[in-house]
């Protein structure tokens, strides 16, 4: 196939500087000079690059293709999975560069929800308005702050999101509410909090005109007692609370 | 007989070598490349206002994402420059200087030196929050890193301005420039495959999930809730417009109009989709895939 040659980029133009073929196009690679040895052309890659070049090209791209194969959502074979982790990973995680790039925006589902984080006191201050408390403000803090459209928002969502996902994973589950918890200690001037990650669920599109609906996604309760931090799951309210058939049991009082 | 057939069979690979050659090593000018670098300085300094408004919560020495979270998230390969920043004020040090180097990035001064130290902060400070990074940090540390093999100093520029000597064409610009366009089009196919693996780009109701969020820029929830058809119709050009772009860029007849449709598609999707970063980082990708032509012809005129 022919080749579209523009005035930007074309391999038979003369670079400023660079030497002339006979026929009068610029040479890419070493060109034959006066005295018959081998001078490379203005801009021209190097004859002796040109191999080592290609070679780290080639392995570029095969760990370019293994890093893509090798991290989507829908995981990776332990072939693939081993080639990366012992071959490729080892250099391209630490220049960030181990991406698979799943971009998928959205799959409808919880999960995909914008998420907040609230943190409020622990035990019988929780859940009180600000300044109902004995001096300090109780109210839950939402991270972000709702209308907040920012990238800063969006770290915090990125953030609480990263919470709920992790509590399906053995090793990261309750890390980074414990982690919250006690890195807001300080900022509560309480060692008890209680950290309730929310997923802010659109609605169906079948009901377009309702409004999102918050859901809890994970609620615990972080404390520090002697210097030890504590971990309490606080499970959902429907696990504590009696169901109540609202309906009148038939023949029964109202 | 068997002549003629290994002398065809080394034509063919003569041939490969050549297209090989001329794809990844063809000497180039700098101004393109020069543009995704000052754009991509300001997406970094942009993105790095995102990250330093929480610094000290997030990375101080009691902040949420301690030591001890990270060996939790972290690839055991992963390494990070504020690894070694155990006060806040060492912290601050250390990203005030990685935003001076997106910087000196973004106007082209002391490129050589700034584009890989700008890649290696940009890449340290991401290892350092890993659940805090969205796909525009992803994107943006790819386009760094492409840049550090190019000559994007030599055009619009403080370097370009303070040089003697008038640029050349370069191979090393060619060849970051064809590294970015095979970044653009993985990444765009890798989107696409990801997102038809779920029913609602299927379905077309995906621009309502999107449109539907908090966090999304524009907000057409009236304008999908009132019409299912229009929501059907955002969802298929957005998978189309990823298919079009991520195979486009490889044909000299449609690499121009899907690299122009990408300065404006990807920003659009960004904004649908609550990332505009993202969109952003992906506009310049399509910048860089611009058919020569209708980018910078020169070396470009000093900054």
């Amino acid at each position: 196939m022919a080749r579209h040659h523009t005035p930007d980029r074309d391999d038979r133009r003369r670079p400023p500087g660079a030497l002339l073929r006979p026929d009068g196009s610029a040479p890419t690679g070493p060109e034959e000079g006066a005295e018959g040895g081998l001078v490379p052309a203005a801009g021209a890659l190097p004859e002796t690059l040109r191999g080592p070049a290609t070679l780290l090209l080639g392995l570029y791209l095969v760990g370019l293709f293994l890093c893509v194969a090798g991290n989507t959502a829908s995981g990776t074979s332990l072939l693939i999975g081993t080639i990366k982790d012992r071959l490729f990973a080892p250099w391209m995680v630490p220049l960030w560069l181990d991406l698979g790039h799943d971009t998928r925006l959205t799959y409808g589902l919880p999960e995909d929800a914008d998420h907040h984080l609230e943190i409020r006191l622990a035990g019988e201050l929780a859940g009180k308005p600000s300044g109902q408390g004995v001096g300090r403000p109780t109210a839950a803090l939402r991270l972000p702050a709702d209308g907040d459209h920012s990238e800063r928002a969006a770290r915090w969502r990125r953030l609480a999101a990263a919470a709920a996902l992790a509590e399906e994973d053995a090793e990261q589950a309750g890390v980074l509410p414990a982690a919250i918890g006690a890195g807001s200690f300080a900022a509560a001037g309480d060692d008890d909090l209680e950290i309730r990650i929310v997923r802010s669920v659109p609605p169906d599109y079948a009901s377009a005109r309702s409004p999102r609906s918050d859901e809890t996604a994970l609620e615990v309760r972080v404390r520090r007692r002697d210097g030890e931090l504590q971990l309490i799951p606080i499970p959902p309210a429907e696990e504590v609370a009696p169901l109540i058939d609202a309906a009148p049991a038939p023949g029964g009082e109202n | 007989m068997g002549h003629r057939s290994s002398s065809s069979v080394g034509a063919l690979a003569a041939a490969a070598a050549g297209t090989w050659d001329r794809f990844w090593f063809t000497p180039t000018t700098a101004g393109r490349l020069a543009v995704v670098r000052a754009l991509a300085g300001l997406l970094g300094l942009l993105l790095a206002w995102s990250w330093a408004q929480d610094l000290v919560v997030w990375f101080g020495p009691d902040g949420i994402v301690s030591p001890q979270v990270l060996g939790a998230w972290r690839s055991p390969t992963a390494l990070s420059l504020f690894d070694v920043a155990r006060s806040s004020a060492a912290l601050w040090a250390l990203f005030l200087v990685g935003v001076g180097l997106l910087g000196l990035l973004a106007v082209g001064a002391w490129t050589p030196l700034a584009a890989p130290l700008a890649a290696l902060f940009w890449a340290s400070l991401l290892h350092r929050g890993p659940m805090l990074v969205g796909p525009a940090d992803d994107v943006l540390a790819v386009i760094l890193w492409c840049l550090v093999v190019g000559r994007s100093g030599d055009a619009f520029s403080v370097d370009r301005r303070l040089a003697a000597a008038e640029s050349r064409p370069s191979w090393r610009n060619g060849l970051a420039l064809a590294l970015l366009r095979l970044h653009a089009s993985v990444i765009a196919a890798a989107a696409v495959v990801s997102q038809l693996k779920a029913d609602v780009w299927w379905n077309g109701t995906a621009a309502w999930w999107l449109a539907a969020r908090e966090s999304t820029r524009v907000d057409l929830t009236g304008v999908f809730a009132g019409s299912e058809i229009a929501t059907n119709l955002v969802t298929h050009a957005i998978v189309l417009f990823e298919i079009a772009f991520a195979a486009g860029v490889w044909n000299r007849w449609t690499r121009g109009p899907v690299a122009r449709a990408g300065l404006v598609g990807w920003p659009l999707i960004g904004l649908v989709a609550g990332e505009p970063m993202w969109g952003a980082a992906m506009a310049i990708l399509a910048w860089a895939c611009l058919p020569d032509e209708s980018a910078a012809g020169t070396a470009g005129p000093p900054l």
